[in-house]
């Protein structure tokens, strides 16, 4: 009887982190997608209606979900006067505690923490051309993430469960 | 001190080891990228060393670096360098609370103009102080008791000598009503502020930090000439106030308020009267004489004192 429960067990927990693997491959994607728009929105912000940096990171994370919404918002808050920070540490900051709630991989990352370097210290157009080629490298991301989600969105669903259904037969 | 938050840790903190007293007086802070950092106060300056004591010797301060340069001015464009390209172009940004930083480094031409600064690396700010009353004197001098109004009058000074400090209270005083003379009763006047520089009224977000009187309208971030002539066609002001004129385009909205029967006080860089109206800009508001009275700024260790010219006996 005990065995049997514990075989379950086994079964269950292997499936379910064969799905959250999988869940990860299928969230990759779209929240590449939403962080594409987000980026978007701030071009539009920034270049056409003058939006100061916090004022605009703080607008777009309410259009968003999480986890991109805290993302934002905790970058918005670091530049407040009382934090002190500058924008590109604030923007680093915000990565370093949220990136591990995202389905995304450290190459969105990068783009991301290299952008920050020049956010809100330049002018329009020099701006404009940096944010442009985060959403290049971003849209390259997110066809190898589809590409990825394809290929192994559905080999993880079945993996857990057959790779738990292994080792219940080998401890049998 | 609502101008110290915009300084990185490091230097804030050695200015905050600065004696109150002198604190207090502090009219410019200047921050040069791996120079000493200076300190001006009351016509003197001082440099600031590593632990926070004043000094005279250059070679002793402490000179901020590129990092502290570049945090500088990530916080006062508040993160946002690209809403300031206008600022970038005039040398200048007025932060919250009326200071302004002067800004020099390496400029980026475009067809032979400046577009903007680029490697800023000298910082000038330039506390706002609101002194009120420091008009007192100057306000009777200025009435026109046949119109129940003030005469056009022209304020001129070298820079630095409390030009903007003194119009934010006669504006606050002629818009309050307080004439300082028994046969001057009425009431205050409209007065329109004209602030492109921010600095008269030290507006945040459009509504004054400074009392500039209960009847006062301010156009902020506005150019002179333009805001003169917005000011005369929708709020009917009695009083146009605005900050150096200097331009030809200023004397000619000048002349509009004349003829619109507007009141002009308005102040000019230099130090005597028949020199300013000689510059080619202005030498249309010298004849025939458009200002009733001039006023030539000085200060000294008492403060502000002021020498008041009428024009006919110019």
């Amino acid at each position: 009887m005990l065995k049997l429960l514990g075989a379950a067990l086994i079964i269950v927990a292997g499936t379910m982190a064969g799905w959250m693997k999988a869940r990860q491959y299928a969230n990759r994607p779209s929240q590449i997608r939403s962080l594409m728009q987000a980026l978007k929105r701030l071009e539009t912000e920034i270049t056409y209606s003058f939006t100061p940096l916090p004022d605009a990171l703080r607008r777009i994370a309410h259009q968003n979900k999480d986890p991109l919404r805290s993302l934002l918002m905790t970058a918005a808050e670091g530049m407040n006067d009382a934090m002190g920070l500058t924008a590109q540490e604030s923007l680093h900051r915000a990565l370093d505690q949220h990136w591990r709630h995202t389905a995304m991989k450290a190459s969105e990352r990068d783009v991301l923490h290299q952008l920050a370097y020049t956010l809100g210290t330049s002018d329009r157009r020099d701006q404009l051309s940096h944010m442009e080629s985060a959403i290049r490298q971003l849209e390259a991301e997110e066809a190898e993430a589809r590409d990825d989600q394809a290929r192994y969105e559905k080999m993880f669903r079945s993996l857990g469960l057959l790779t738990s259904a292994l080792i219940v037969i080998l401890i049998y | 001190m609502n101008w110290m938050h915009i300084f990185p840790q490091t230097i804030s903190s050695l200015l905050r080891k600065m004696p109150l007293s002198l604190l207090n007086q502090v009219e410019e802070v200047r921050v040069r990228e791996g120079r000493p950092l200076e300190v001006n106060t009351a016509g003197t300056f001082y440099f600031l060393t590593q632990e926070g004591d004043i000094t005279k010797d250059p070679s002793l301060a402490y000179q901020p670096g590129r990092e502290e340069a570049h945090r500088l001015l990530d916080q006062i464009t508040n993160h946002s360098l690209y809403t300031m390209e206008e600022e970038l172009r005039k040398g200048f940004i007025t932060i919250p609370g009326g200071h302004r930083i002067g800004l020099a480094g390496r400029t980026v031409l475009n067809q032979g103009r400046v577009e903007h600064i680029r490697d800023v690396s000298s910082f000038n700010l330039r506390v706002a102080r609101e002194i009120k009353g420091v008009a007192d004197a100057l306000v009777p001098k200025l009435i026109d008791f046949t119109n129940k109004s003030v005469l056009n009058t022209l304020i001129i000074s070298p820079p630095q000598q409390g030009k903007t400090t003194l119009i934010r209270d006669l504006s606050r005083q002629i818009s309050q009503g307080t004439w300082g003379h028994r046969e001057a009763s009425w009431g205050g006047l409209k007065v329109g502020i004209i602030d492109e520089r921010s600095e008269i009224a030290g507006s945040k977000q459009g509504v004054p930090s400074f009392d500039v009187g209960p009847r006062t309208d301010v156009m902020d971030a506005c150019p002179k000439a333009e805001g003169m002539m917005m000011m005369i066609r929708s709020m009917s002001p009695e009083v146009l106030i605005v900050d150096e004129i200097g331009r030809p385009e200023d004397a000619e909205a000048v002349l509009e308020a004349l003829h619109a029967g507007v009141r002009v006080i308005a102040t000019a860089h230099g130090t005597q009267a028949e020199e300013l109206l000689h510059r080619p800009a202005l030498s249309r508001l010298a004849d025939p004489p458009f200002f009733q009275r001039y006023v030539i700024l000085q200060r000294n260790e008492r403060g502000l004192s002021f020498e008041c010219i009428k024009s006919s006996s110019l």
